[in-house]
């Protein structure tokens, strides 16, 4: 799934923000847009040095000063989990008018699954196990 | 033999997703992680990311989970060969260890990079880069 639509799940979750000018905001994301601003409420801000902290009970943060988002391990999981579930639901309420064959066609394909990591290219271009 | 052949979508990171990548941030850092998507501007999902810091022959590394990388921030991105991944010619210590040997690399490297890029300016009227307002 894509970047942002990972960040538009995360609501609500806890997450740590990291500005370009080193800050870190520690916050749970109330809500976020397709430029990347976002709202965090029960903030633990801490300057770049890491030697001073605030504590803000709401913030928002432009997003173009936005180094990176780090997010729960489990929210990758989450959230593929929330949307097959969206999509059986979806398929269900669809299944008793659309056929049998509708259905399966329109079915997601899966990319190795979650935890899969591709090793070896396909492209032959190491030569292995395809001799050079 | 064989010469690396080219994404067939140019500039496209479709062939990135799923492996393990080098990632080298603005500021210096060093990530490796699954990258498991992207989008238009680069920005990057990368799955169970370590990140390392060098110093001399020795290394550190730290887990550091789930990222979401705003794609103006990235130098570069590079796959990770797993066959040759565990061959390090460097030692491994701890993140403690190494962290403050590290810091001062990166201060001094900043100072540095700030003097060179203030003669330059001064003398050769080449621009300053990095600073706060570059990216987009």
């Amino acid at each position: 799934m894509l970047p942002l639509s990972l960040l538009n799940a995360a609501q609500n979750k806890p997450m740590l923000v990291e500005l370009k000018n080193g800050e870190t905001f520690n916050g749970h994301l109330v809500n976020c847009d397709n430029f990347m601003n976002i709202t965090l409420r029960e903030v633990y801000q801490t300057n770049a040095e890491g030697d001073r902290f605030w504590k803000l009970k709401e913030c928002y943060i432009r997003g173009s000063t936005i180094k990176y988002l780090r997010v729960p391990d489990t929210l990758l999981d989450a959230v593929k989990d929330e949307q097959s579930r969206a999509r059986e639901a979806g398929r269900s309420a669809r299944g008793a008018h659309v056929s049998g064959a509708g259905a399966r066609g329109r079915g997601a394909p899966t990319r190795g699954g979650r935890g899969a990591v591709r090793g070896g290219p396909v492209r032959g271009g190491r030569g292995r196990g395809r001799g050079a | 033999m064989d010469s690396l052949i080219p994404f067939t979508t140019s500039g496209s990171l479709v062939d990135c997703v799923d492996r393990k990548m080098l990632v080298v941030l603005r500021d210096g850092r060093k990530l490796q992680g699954v990258l498991r998507s992207y989008d238009q501007f680069a920005n990057l999902v990368l799955e169970d990311t370590v990140e390392r810091i060098y110093h001399q022959d020795v290394f550190a590394e730290t887990w550091r989970g789930l990222f979401l990388i705003r794609g103006e921030n990235v130098v570069l991105l590079g796959e990770i060969d797993l066959d040759q991944e565990d061959e390090i010619p460097l030692r491994q210590v701890d993140w403690s260890v190494l962290e403050p040997y590290h810091k001062q690399e990166v201060a001094a490297k900043k100072q540095r990079d700030e003097l060179k890029a203030q003669v330059l300016y001064d003398r050769h009227g080449f621009c300053k880069e990095g600073g706060e307002g570059d990216g987009y």
